[in-house]
């Protein structure tokens, strides 16, 4: 009992910090006075020197002047004219960038440029080692919490559909919660409030991955009868189980393309398993309330 | 009562003909409620249990799995040339992007249009009350 605490203790300090390194302020100044544009739904031109930085989300960027801070486009790329250019980072999520060459004073992040640069060998050398983090994270999770993690494997099996329901929505909620604590961010509470929400979701992804990885193992490998079981001598037990799902679906992402279809769909999968069996607790949610005269009859 | 009826309500699965011969054994299940299985249940023939076999753990497959996904790894890295500190380097400026993009949409969404935001305000509205509707249902899987 005292070790599982130890281990939910160290998976949240684990969380807690991928957490922090993603929300934690970079090293680099930026400026986030009040110079900063943001454009919505349309092609943004900038053509005036701008102290801060510049997002434009769903629209062009058309940069003619200086940029101090970062560019932020969510849309269809980028075009520097005149004596436009970004001092900071240029992140790109969708378009190229046009006439950039020695214009853009940090990194271009885009997405071609870091799905290219990283070679095909290389890729599968890392999705291998992640596996492998995944196996150590399975084979703990199932020594610590084997009941739970088989509870959850079961209703994974026997309501696929309400979990991948739950799954859609629940990260969906995880999304629109953030953004909506991201409003209190000025006020301190939203902080600790979007940590919170960061960390349940990392716990949940990866409790839930661990029930995804039993219940694969056991549709491929699981015993059918007793003397099956009685025959088998790896075969056999939750741990075999969630190994053989780790192996089964760490093969299926290495295929190009179908790969992380398939993987972020086992996500999806395990995150409404997690949540519909209460990470495998058999307890409700909420608390339905009952008069007493109701519960008496 | 004598040891026949005793051996029978002990164990009235083993003992089916003696609820046919005793009157007031049958009397007892009656009025109990119970309903007498004339026919033994057989624990073969029912479906395996998921519990069954699941506390076995077999270090050898494990064992065996994490090297081949070693020997896998170094293999890979090896192969293409690269070695897994400058793949985590990599790893580290895409993890630098998402954080940027993080710092950069959580402030602008402050200053969305009032359409953005009232469309946001709505649609958490809405998933959520989904989320805890679809939260109230009780598991179906029975580990039993």
């Amino acid at each position: 009992m005292r070790s599982r605490r130890v281990l939910v203790l160290l998976t949240a300090i684990a969380a807690t910090i991928v957490t922090a390194l993603l929300a934690a302020p970079s090293a680099a100044p930026h400026h986030t006075g009040g110079g900063n544009v943001v454009v919505f739904g349309r092609n943004a031109v900038i053509d005036h020197p701008v102290n801060g930085d510049v997002q434009v989300y769903r629209g062009t960027a058309t940069v003619r002047d200086r940029v101090d801070g970062d560019l932020l486009v969510f849309g269809e790329g980028v075009t520097f004219e005149g004596n436009g250019r970004v001092l900071g980072d240029v992140i790109l999520a969708g378009g190229a960038v046009k006439n950039g060459d020695g214009r853009i004073g940090g990194r271009l992040y885009t997405p071609s440029t870091i799905e290219g640069a990283m070679a095909m060998m290389t890729r599968t050398a890392v999705i291998i080692s992640l596996l492998l983090a995944w196996m150590i994270v399975a084979v703990v999770v199932t020594l610590m919490n084997g009941r739970e993690v088989r509870f959850s494997s079961v209703e994974v099996r026997t309501s696929p559909l309400h979990c991948f329901a739950l799954g859609l929505v629940a990260v969906t909620s995880f999304v629109l919660t953030a953004i909506v604590f991201s409003y209190l961010v000025p006020y301190l509470i939203g902080i600790p409030l979007l940590f919170a929400l960061a960390v349940f979701a990392v716990l949940t992804k990866i409790y839930g991955t661990v029930a995804l990885f039993h219940a694969v193992g056991t549709l491929v490998a699981g015993a059918r009868t007793r003397e099956q079981l009685a025959r088998r001598r790896w075969f056999r037990g939750d741990l075999a189980m969630v190994v053989i799902g780790v192996l089964v679906l760490g093969a299926l992402r290495l295929i190009p393309l179908v790969g992380p279809m398939i993987w972020a769909f086992a996500s999806v999968f395990g995150i409404g398993v997690a949540l519909a069996t209460k990470f495998g607790r058999r307890e409700p949610w909420f608390l339905a309330w009952a008069p007493v005269e109701a519960r008496a009859r | 009562m004598n040891d026949a009826c005793q051996r029978y309500l002990e164990n009235p699965e083993a003992n089916p003909e003696h609820a046919r011969e005793c009157a007031s054994c049958r009397a007892v299940f009656d009025a109990l409620g119970l309903e007498i299985q004339a026919k033994p249940i057989a624990i073969d023939e029912l479906p395996l249990a998921p519990w069954e076999g699941a506390k076995h753990r077999p270090w050898g497959l494990v064992a065996a799995a994490a090297i081949s996904v070693v020997v896998l790894t170094v293999v890979f890295f090896a192969v293409a040339g690269a070695s897994p500190l400058s793949v985590l380097s990599s790893e580290m400026s895409r993890l630098e992007m998402m954080r940027e993009i993080f710092r950069l949409s959580s402030a602008a969404v402050r200053t969305a249009p009032l359409t953005w935001q009232v469309t946001i305000g709505v649609l958490f509205v809405v998933v959520n009350t989904i989320l805890v509707l679809l939260l109230r249902r009780a598991p179906r899987g029975i580990d039993a």
